[in-house]
């Protein structure tokens, strides 16, 4: 009994590792690879997951759909609305530069989550979308969870393959050239403009993919998820934490945030019964200390993001293996 | 250094692992609410009003054979991330047999959908008032002491009828509460007994002026205006802009709107026109015990939702009792403690309870915040009734169907 509870405890936090880990890796393609500051992550995740919602569950009469689709089409779903609503965003922001637009990307995933609460045709409003299909959902407690996290797992080295693909082809040496020094990129003839687009419409569609699969393992989406804390400014953390630049850091810092935020709380009730409320604030403290920390002594993070002086040191020792033969 | 750093993080994830050792005689009950976002400021009240339930009933002879009754705190953080996770913990870390909150809406039914349903744990919400969780899929187990927001709205809708009132204009705060409130006056009002609302808006929270909003809403002609917002908040606001520039004439508000902070601010005679509607238990004998009790232990009694925040622990520890302290019969024995038959069993009555059931004789709880009695779908009906401002402070016209 204790053993199972710690296995589904376990299986549990693996499920939101994955998910964030979603998340963080759409964020790295935006920061991490083209140098946008995106700091309205909750305004895609949202999107994802309320398209995702409405795409698979059953006909309602309150609001728009349900469609009753399978999941995997909610999914694919989710992803190109995240996509949509980021091409026009990405089209008039993206001419802003990191702070400002940070700003401008708070806002926009503000107005995103004030649509999905007042706009009642289109997602029930306050009231949230519940009796989302779970795949696997029906078996037992422990099995379930197990099935969501293969599911979710695959999902995730899936993206994390592409996106790693993406970061060793021309394609990420040149969008590392274009955050680096745009104007030279610009002399090379790149296409600064466009390219930054599309680095912003594919993490754009990864966060909503996250949102979806967030949906779906709640069984319901609420205007109550959308909080910037955890949807956004955590997911910041972990990439920061991470190393942002580098795919594994991404996942590494989703891993290890997460982990630290939820199993703080077992360890603050451990504190006398009348601290039990105040313990709780220690929490929120322990993540913003941990991020002066790594800003202070780590700022690449955890895993750095692997420069071409890697590459050049490694390629040296072949040289030199290959010279001995 | 990479080295070093890891090593760090691990050594630091396997000490707060380790932290963690579980006590085994104790019953658990976990006490998930909002203690940081939103709602922080209205949590620890309800904590502190759910762990007094604890307190009497470890001191009047505790759980079973005298085990102790323990409630473990969590944050749910009124958002469903951080609900499911203390909900995961609370079931599977510290192995409760039963769930009080968490606080939200969002959270309760994030939280059901992928912790507590499928572990068959009961959970019991002292202020999720969404009429979704009336609906959810689940096998009986998901409980709350406050009403539906459903269920006021359309008493409120039905009372208006009968006494009378003809166009109305409804104003609503765009958030579950003033969305669920109005929507299920709206259905009740204009669909089922075909009175006419001239205009339906939302409106945001903390603006300076609601003037444009005002004007917007007596645009139809309607002579009165419905308020579903909170009487020490953005209500107060409307009330008073409303007031000033005579926009209506009469004015009707939900129990949020039933707020001291109106009275005092406005002046009762001001107010001739304005009712509102209001749960009654107000004056019950369990209330009476229920303030002194938390009083003594340096509680706020009227602090919003410490009621039901008491009642759904002490019927969570009632239920427990009941099934004798296995999990698995906690949702039957939660329908048999509150069912409106069987001997009277008020706040903090610990110890008659215990010997009753022992004794195998029916109890019925009527608490703090109104004898809930719980129906098929775990809801309570609560009673409601209309209240207007007379001199000193609000009195009751009369009862709502």
């Amino acid at each position: 009994m204790e053993l199972l509870g710690l296995v589904n405890y376990a299986l549990f936090t693996a499920i939101f590792i994955a998910i964030y880990a979603l998340l963080a890796l759409g964020l790295n393609i935006q920061w991490g690879f083209a140098g946008l500051f995106n700091a309205g992550i909750a305004g895609f995740f949202a999107v994802g997951a309320y398209t995702s919602a409405v795409l698979s569950t059953p006909a309602d009469d309150g609001r728009l759909g349900g469609f009753d689709l399978h999941f995997v089409i909610g999914w694919i779903g989710a992803m190109l609305a995240a996509a949509l609503v980021a091409w026009p965003i990405g089209k008039i922001c993206l001419r802003f530069r990191s702070d400002y637009l940070a700003i401008a990307s708070i806002g926009v995933a503000e107005i995103i989550r004030l649509v999905i609460k007042s706009e009642e045709v289109l997602t029930n409003g306050a009231r949230g979308i519940n009796g989302i299909p779970r795949p696997a959902g029906d078996i037992g407690y422990t099995e379930s969870q197990i099935a969501y996290l293969v599911i979710v797992l695959a999902v995730l080295i899936v993206a994390y393959v592409l996106v790693e693909r993406q970061f060793n082809a021309p394609w990420g040496r040149m969008m590392r050239a274009i955050r680096d020094n745009e104007h030279a990129a610009k002399a090379m003839g790149k296409d600064v403009e466009f390219r930054r687009l599309e680095a912003f419409i594919f993490g754009a569609a990864l966060m909503g993919l996250g949102g979806a699969l967030f949906a779906h393992f709640n069984r319901s989406i609420t205007p109550e998820a959308i909080d910037p804390m955890v949807a956004t400014f955590l997911v910041w953390i972990m990439l920061i934490l991470g190393g942002s630049g580098n795919n594994r850091g991404a996942i590494l810092g989703a891993a290890v945030v997460w982990i630290i935020w939820s199993v703080s709380e077992i360890a603050t009730d451990r504190l006398p019964h009348e601290y039990a409320i105040q313990a709780k604030y220690i929490r929120l403290f322990l993540i913003g200390l941990m991020l002066q920390l790594v800003l202070r002594f780590r700022p690449e993070g955890l895993l750095p993001e692997p420069l071409r002086g890697d590459l050049r040191g490694s390629r040296r020792t072949t040289k030199s293996g290959a010279d001995h033969t | 250094m990479k080295t070093k750093i890891l090593a760090l993080a691990a050594g630091l994830m396997a000490a707060t692992a380790l932290a963690s050792v579980p006590a085994q005689a104790d019953v658990k009950i976990g006490l998930l609410g909002g203690v940081s976002g939103p709602i922080a400021a209205m949590a620890p009240a309800m904590v502190d009003a759910a762990q007094l339930a604890v307190q009497q009933v470890n001191e009047q002879g505790g759980i079973g054979d005298g085990e102790k009754l323990v409630g473990v705190l969590g944050d749910s953080a009124c958002n469903p991330q951080n609900g499911t996770d203390a909900a995961t913990k609370a079931v599977n870390i510290e192995g409760v047999s039963g769930i009080v909150g968490p606080h939200c809406s969002g959270a309760v039914l994030a939280a059901a959908g992928s912790v507590t349903i499928p572990a068959g744990i009961v959970m019991i919400t002292p202020s999720g008032t969404s009429p979704e969780i009336t609906g959810l899929d689940d096998k009986g187990t998901v409980f709350r002491t406050v009403p539906s927001d459903d269920y006021q709205g359309r008493a409120l809708a039905r009372t208006l009828k009968e006494q009378g009132y003809g166009k109305v204009a409804v104003a609503y705060l765009n958030n579950d509460y003033g969305t669920g409130l109005a929507n299920a006056f709206k259905a009740e009002y204009a669909d089922a007994l075909g009175g006419e609302i001239t205009q339906f808006a939302a409106h945001e929270e903390g603006k300076a002026s609601y003037r444009s909003n005002l004007a917007e809403l007596a645009k139809g002609g309607a002579d009165t205006l419905v308020i579903f917002d909170y009487g020490d908040g953005t209500g107060l606001t409307i009330l008073r802009q409303a007031l000033e520039n005579g926009f209506f004439e009469k004015f009707v508000g939900g129990d949020g709107m039933k707020s001291d902070a109106v009275i005092n601010e406005l002046g009762a005679e001001n107010l001739v026109s304005f009712v509102a509607s209001s749960p009654v238990g107000e004056k019950s004998e369990s209330l009476d015990m229920f303030n002194e009790a938390f009083k003594g232990v340096g509680g706020d009694p009227d602090a919003i939702f410490a009621t039901t925040s008491y009642d759904a622990a002490f019927l969570m520890a009632l239920a427990l009792e009941k099934a004798g302290g296995k999990k698995e019969g906690v949702a039957a024995a939660m329908l048999e403690v509150s069912n409106g038959t069987g001997e009277a069993i008020r706040p903090g009555e610990w110890k008659k309870a215990k010997e009753l059931i022992a004794a195998g004789t029916a109890i019925d709880y009527k608490g703090a915040a109104g004898d809930h009695n719980f129906d098929a779908n775990g809801d309570v009906p609560g009673t409601y009734a209309l209240w207007e401002v007379g001199s000193s402070g609000y009195e009751v016209i009369m009862e709502m169907k």
